[in-house]
């Protein structure tokens, strides 16, 4: 998919764990290890901007759109 | 207190009843056959080497489709309602009637009322059909919703 999630970058700046994180956006470590691995098919507005609110950050430093090879 | 899981042990306890109803029906097939062939009114003490290999190879679809019933049951039993693994079990229930309606089918030759129970299991294996072409797109969306953070 050519959505990549730079949630650990992010979280690796804001030296914030996986735990952490999980605990103060209220989803679970699996939810989160989801999203990091990019095996996310979607986002809710919800989880995104509790993410972005506690890591003080923008969408687009979470998401990032790379086109795939063949386009 | 009626509840799902005591609902399920019915559902269970009926296959088991069938279960032994077909068995029974199988291990008496001989004197069945003599008796109906006599207590028949339309003459069919001829026929009767024909309705108990209608029996006999009946049994085959019937006994598979309890079967698939009884697993069926036990995997929602332990929370296992929308998986691939449950669609499959519906699509060889459902071919399971289909095979039953062909055998009555086939009957047909030497006794006609064979028809109604082809009609019959040809209708539930249309419903099943139905039924399992609905849980297979249950299944994607619960896969889609599974992976939606």
């Amino acid at each position: 998919m050519p959505i990549v999630v730079n949630l650990d970058v992010v979280m690796a700046k804001r030296k914030m764990s996986s735990g952490e994180l999980a605990e103060k956006i209220d989803i679970t470590q699996s939810n989160l290890s989801i999203l990091k691995t990019g095996k996310a098919k979607a986002i809710r507005f919800s989880t995104l901007e509790a993410i972005c609110k506690t890591l003080d950050c923008q969408p687009g430093d979470i998401l990032e759109y790379r086109p795939d090879d063949g386009e | 207190m009626w509840n799902g899981e005591k609902s399920i042990i019915l559902t269970k306890l009926c296959i088991v009843i069938f279960m032994g109803l077909l068995l029974a029906v199988v291990v008496s097939a001989p004197w069945l056959t003599d008796w109906f062939t006599d207590v028949s009114q339309a003459g069919q003490g001829e026929n009767r080497a024909y309705f108990m290999a209608t029996i006999y190879v009946g049994f085959v679809p019937a006994a598979y489709l309890l079967y698939s019933l009884f697993k069926l049951l036990r995997r929602i039993e332990t929370g296992q309602v929308f998986t691939a693994e449950n669609v499959e079990l519906l699509r060889r229930i459902s071919w399971t009637c289909f095979a039953g309606a062909a055998v009555a089918l086939i009957s047909l030759f030497y006794y006609t009322p064979w028809a109604f129970v082809a009609i019959a299991a040809a209708f539930m294996g249309l419903i099943v059909r139905v039924v399992k072409n609905v849980v297979a797109q249950a299944v994607e969306l619960k896969n889609e919703a599974d992976y939606i953070v």
